[in-house]
C-alpha cells in the first residue's frame, strides 16, 4: 500500500571513537540512559510522529542490534502492512553488489525497498543522536516550502560552528550554501543530519550520484551540493529541543548526565512523547540496608547496597555494601563489588569491578590535564580484587586483581 | 514439553476482605510486587512450562484484567492458533447466569463448549489469584510418570485463610487420602489449586458435577470421588503468597524485602513477564533516601523512602517520608507529607504536610484516584 513517508535509519556506522563500546555492536545499539538504546530514539520519534514503515540499514556488527529490533513489537512497528525492516547489504544477478559505500549508496541500493511503498516522500535519519523530534510537523515544513529537500538544523555558538555541517541560509531560511566542518562559519546554523527528500527527485540524484566513480557517495559530500549546484529549492528546518551527538565516549557520558538534569530539555519523563524500548522485565531494584543513592537513575532488576552520587545505573546492576559509584554509567549487568570505588567510567554490559578495586577518577580542577578522562570497561570484563583502572583507560581484557593497570 | 498441556486460569474470584483494593477490580488483576498484577504469576508459569494455549476465566469485574492481559502479547500468548482466550460468563447464551460462580465447577460448566474443543490431552487448572513460581513443566512430568489421575499440588508452609483453603493428608507414597474443605484450622498440607489431569477426565467430572449440581470442585471431585480416583499430590516448598485480606496483602508485600523470598518468586530461569509500559528509569534526587525498599521504574524520588514497595511512575517529593508503605502505580506524595503503614492504591494522591498513618497489623489502605 502506498505510504506518504518512509523512513530509512542509517545503523550501518561502526562508531569506531566509541571503540570499546562498540567493539560487538553496532553504535545505534549502544545502551543509553538506564532503559534504552540508541536507536530507540529516532525509531520512537518517527512511530510517535506517524510513520509507521522504517527500512533500518544494517552493515557493521548487525546481529545484536537485529535481535534488538526483532519484529518491531516495542515500538509498535509490527504491522501487517509496513513496520520496521532490516535491510543489510545483498548480493544481485551475477554476484555483483557491494557493502554501503556511503549514505546515499545505502539508500540507492535500497530503492527497491521504498518503491514498494510508493512514497511521496523519504526521511533519512541516523541511528546516533539522542533527541526528540515530531518529523511530522518537519514534514509540514517541507510541504509548506515546496522544497525538494529540507534539513532540520539547530543554532549552535558560533565559536563551536566549526565542529558542524553548517547550512548558510537565506532571509526565508532557504538553504543557499552547505559548508562542513567551515573555518570561518558564516552561519551557526548546524545540519543535524536529518534529511527529508521528495523521492521522485531523490531517485534521479542517487542514480546519478552512483554513476559519478569519484563521488564518495555521501548525503552531505555529494547529494546535498548536487542539489544546491542545480538550484534545487533545500529549506532549513529550525529545531531548537534538546539535540546530542553521542558519536564518542564523552559525549555519550555527557548525553547520560544530561537525564539527569531538568533543565538539559531532554524530558525522559514526559509521557506525550514516550520512548520505546525493548526490555526484559525484571523485578522492582532493591535498595539495600546500606543504600545511599543521590541524584541518579535506577532500574529494575539491580541492587543497590552501596553508594551511588550522579550516576545512571541500567537494569540487573549489582552494587555491593561499600561501593562507592559517582558520576558513571553501569550498563545491564553490570557487578561492582564490596569497596570497589567506580567514578566518572562507563562500566559495559555484564562486567564485573572486583572488590576494593578502582576505575577512574575525578579531574582535578586545579591541574586539567590532557591523560584525565572517562575510564571505559568494556562488555564482559573482570577487573579483579584490589585492581585499579586508570582514567581515560579503554579496558578491553581482564585486568589482574591488584596490580595496577 | 511439546504442547500436551492445555491451561485453565480462573480469574473471577474476589476477597471482600480486601476492602478498598478489590473495588476496581478482582483479586487476580490486584497489583502486586510492584510491577505485577497477581494473575501475571501464574500466567507465567504457564508460559514458562512451554503451555501456548491458555482459557482465563472471568465472570465480573474484570475491565481492569482485560486492559492488563490485552491480546496475551506481552507474554507471548497473541498466536494465529491457541494463545489466550478470554472466556467471560456470556459465552453461551443458555448458560447464563445471575450471581458469581458458585465455585470452579459452576465455572468450568460455563464455558463447557470451549473445554470440549481443547487441543491438548492434558490440562492445568489453576487459580490466578497467587503468587508463586511454580516449574508447571515438573509438575506434569511427575502426573504423567505417576500415571495419577488427578495431581494437585500442596504446600507444607499454610498461607492462607484456613476458612477459604484445602487441606490434604498424603500417604507416604504422596497419595491424597484425606481433603478438609475450609476447616477452622490447617489439617495437613495446605492446597494450592493447582491440578493437572487429562482433558476427557475433566470434561467427565465437569459432567458429573452438573448433573448432581455441585459448583465446587473441592466437594464434587477431591472429596465425592477420592476414593474412586488416584489423587496424587505434588509437595510445593517454595515461596507462595495468597492475597485474601488487606493485612495479608501487606504481610506478603513486604515479605519481598527479603532476598530469599525475591530469588525464589522472581527465579531468572523462570521469569514473571507482564505488560510492558515503557517506564524510564527511577530518578533519585540529591537529597532523596531509599533503604530496604523495591521500587519500580518510572518514580521520582526526591524525599525519604524506607521499607516500602513503590510501584511504577510514584512520585515522592522532597521532605516527604514514606515507612512501611505500599504505594501503587502512579502515587504521588507531595512535599512534608507523612506516610507509615499505608496502603496507597492507582494514582492516589496525599496532599502536602498530611501525616497518614495505620498498622501493621491494620495498614490503611486508600482507594483507587483517591485524594487526601
Amino acid at each position: 500500500m502506498k505510504k506518504e513517508c518512509v523512513a530509512m535509519l542509517l545503523a550501518g556506522g561502526q562508531g569506531s571513537r566509541l571503540r570499546a563500546l562498540t567493539s560487538r555492536v553496532a553504535k545505534p545499539a549502544v545502551p543509553f540512559g538506564g532503559k534504552y538504546r540508541i536507536i530507540d530514539f529516532p525509531l520512537s520519534n518517527c512511530v510517535n510522529s506517524g510513520i509507521d514503515t522504517v527500512g533500518v540499514l544494517t552493515q557493521y556488527q548487525p546481529l545484536e542490534l537485529n535481535a534488538y529490533i526483532g519484529n518491531g513489537q516495542p515500538w509498535d512497528l509490527d504491522r501487517s502492512d509496513g513496520g520496521v525492516h532490516i535491510l543489510p547489504p545483498y548480493v544481485t544477478e551475477g554476484d555483483k553488489g557491494t557493502w554501503y559505500k556511503g549514505t546515499a549508496n545505502a539508500i540507492y541500493q535500497n530503492m527497491g525497498f521504498i518503491s514498494l511503498y510508493d512514497p511521496d516522500y523519504v526521511l533519512i535519519l541516523s541511528g546516533d543522536h539522542i533527541y526528540k523530534m515530531d518529523y511530522g510537523q518537519m514534514l509540514e515544513h517541507h510541504k509548506a516550502r515546496e522544497a525538494v529537500c529540507t534539513i532540520s538544523v539547530m543554532e549552535v555558538p558560533l565559536e563551536e560552528a566549526s565542529r558542524f555541517g553548517i547550512m548558510n541560509v537565506d532571509g526565508e531560511d532557504m538553504i543557499y550554501e552547505f559548508e562542513e566542518k567551515p573555518k570561518k562559519p558564516k552561519s551557526n546554523l548546524a545540519s543535524m543530519g536529518i534529511y527529508i527528500f521528495n523521492w521522485k527527485q531523490l531517485q534521479e540524484y542517487l542514480i546519478a550520484d552512483e554513476a559519478d566513480e569519484k563521488s564518495a557517495n555521501d548525503f552531505g559530500k555529494n547529494i546535498i551540493p548536487a542539489m544546491l549546484s542545480n538550484g534545487e529549492r533545500l529549506a532549513a528546518y529550525r529545531f531548537s529541543g534538546y539535540w546530542k551527538d553521542v558519536g564518542t565516549i564523552d559525549s555519550l557520558w555527557d548525553a547520560n548526565m544530561d537525564l539527569l538534569s531538568v533543565h538539559s530539555g531532554i524530558a525522559p519523563y514526559d509521557t506525550e512523547w514516550p520512548i520505546y524500548a525493548r526490555t526484559p522485565t525484571r523485578p522492582p531494584h532493591f535498595t539495600g540496608p546500606n543504600a545511599v543513592i543521590r541524584h541518579s537513575l535506577m532500574t529494575g532488576g539491580s541492587v543497590v547496597d552501596g553508594e551511588v552520587e550522579n550516576s545512571v545505573l541500567f537494569h540487573s546492576v549489582t552494587v555491593e555494601k561499600g561501593a562507592k559509584v559517582r558520576y558513571s554509567i553501569l550498563m545491564p549487568g553490570a557487578v561492582v563489588r564490596e569497596g570497589a570505588e567506580v567514578s566518572y567510567a562507563i562500566v559495559a554490559e555484564k562486567a564485573v569491578i572486583g572488590a576494593g578495586a578502582t576505575v577512574g577518577a575525578p579531574p582535578d580542577p586545579e591541574h586539567p590535564s590532557e591523560d584525565w578522562g572517562i575510564a571505559v570497561v568494556a562488555e564482559g570484563i573482570k577487573v579483579g580484587d584490589g585492581a585499579a583502572v586508570a582514567p581515560k583507560a579503554m579496558v578491553t581484557r581482564n585486568v589482574k586483581g591488584g596490580g595496577a593497570k | 514439553m511439546t504442547n500436551k498441556l492445555h491451561g485453565i486460569l480462573f480469574a473471577y474470584r474476589s476477597n471482600p476482605q480486601l476492602r478498598e483494593l478489590s473495588q476496581p477490580r478482582n483479586t487476580c488483576s490486584i497489583p502486586y510486587g510492584g510491577r505485577y498484577r497477581v494473575v501475571d504469576f501464574m500466567l507465567s508459569n504457564m508460559v514458562n512450562a512451554g503451555i501456548s494455549d491458555v482459557g482465563l476465566i472471568v465472570h465480573a469485574n474484570y475491565q481492569s484484567l482485560l486492559d492488563h492481559v490485552g491480546s496475551g502479547k506481552d507474554w507471548d500468548l497473541s498466536r494465529k492458533h491457541g494463545g489466550l482466550r478470554i472466556l467471560p460468563p456470556f459465552g453461551y447464551a443458555d448458560k447464563r447466569r445471575d450471581g458469581d460462580y458458585r465455585g470452579r465447577m459452576d465455572a468450568l460448566a460455563g464455558v463447557y463448549s470451549y473445554l470440549e474443543r481443547i487441543r491438548q490431552d492434558y490440562v492445568v487448572l489453576a487459580g490466578g489469584d497467587v503468587a508463586v513460581n511454580l516449574d508447571l513443566d515438573d509438575i506434569f512430568n511427575q502426573h504423567v510418570r505417576t500415571g495419577a489421575d488427578i495431581t494437585a499440588v500442596c504446600t507444607p508452609v499454610p498461607r492462607g485463610d484456613p476458612r477459604e483453603s484445602d487441606y490434604f493428608t498424603v500417604d507416604e507414597n504422596s497419595v491424597i487420602t484425606d481433603v478438609s474443605v475450609h476447616p477452622i484450622n490447617p489439617l495437613g498440607c495446605e492446597s494450592m489449586e493447582v491440578y493437572i489431569m487429562s482433558k476427557d477426565l475433566l470434561i467427565s467430572l465437569v459432567e458429573h458435577c452438573i448433573a448432581h449440581n455441585i459448583p465446587s470442585f473441592s466437594q464434587g471431585v477431591l472429596l465425592n470421588l477420592g476414593g474412586r480416583l488416584k489423587i496424587m499430590s505434588y509437595c510445593f516448598e517454595g515461596y507462595a503468597a495468597r492475597l485474601q485480606s488487606v493485612a495479608g496483602y501487606y504481610a506478603r508485600s513486604m515479605e519481598l524485602l527479603d532476598p530469599a523470598v525475591r530469588a525464589d518468586l522472581f527465579n531468572p530461569l523462570h521469569p514473571i513477564k507482564t505488560k510492558d509500559q515503557s517506564n524510564p528509569s527511577t530518578y533519585y534526587g540529591p537529597m532523596s533516601l531509599s533503604r530496604n525498599s523495591l521500587i519500580a521504574d518510572g518514580c521520582i524520588i526526591e524525599g525519604e523512602v524506607e521499607n516500602s514497595i513503590l510501584f511504577r511512575g510514584v512520585t515522592v517529593e522532597r521532605g516527604a517520608k514514606v515507612q512501611n508503605c505500599i504505594l501503587m502505580q502512579g502515587s504521588v506524595v507531595h512535599q512534608g507529607a507523612v506516610l507509615k503503614y499505608v496502603i496507597a492504591d492507582k494514582s492516589v494522591q496525599v496532599n502536602a504536610g498530611r501525616t497518614l498513618m495505620g498498622h501493621e497489623t491494620y495498614p490503611l489502605a486508600i482507594a483507587k484516584n483517591a485524594v487526601v
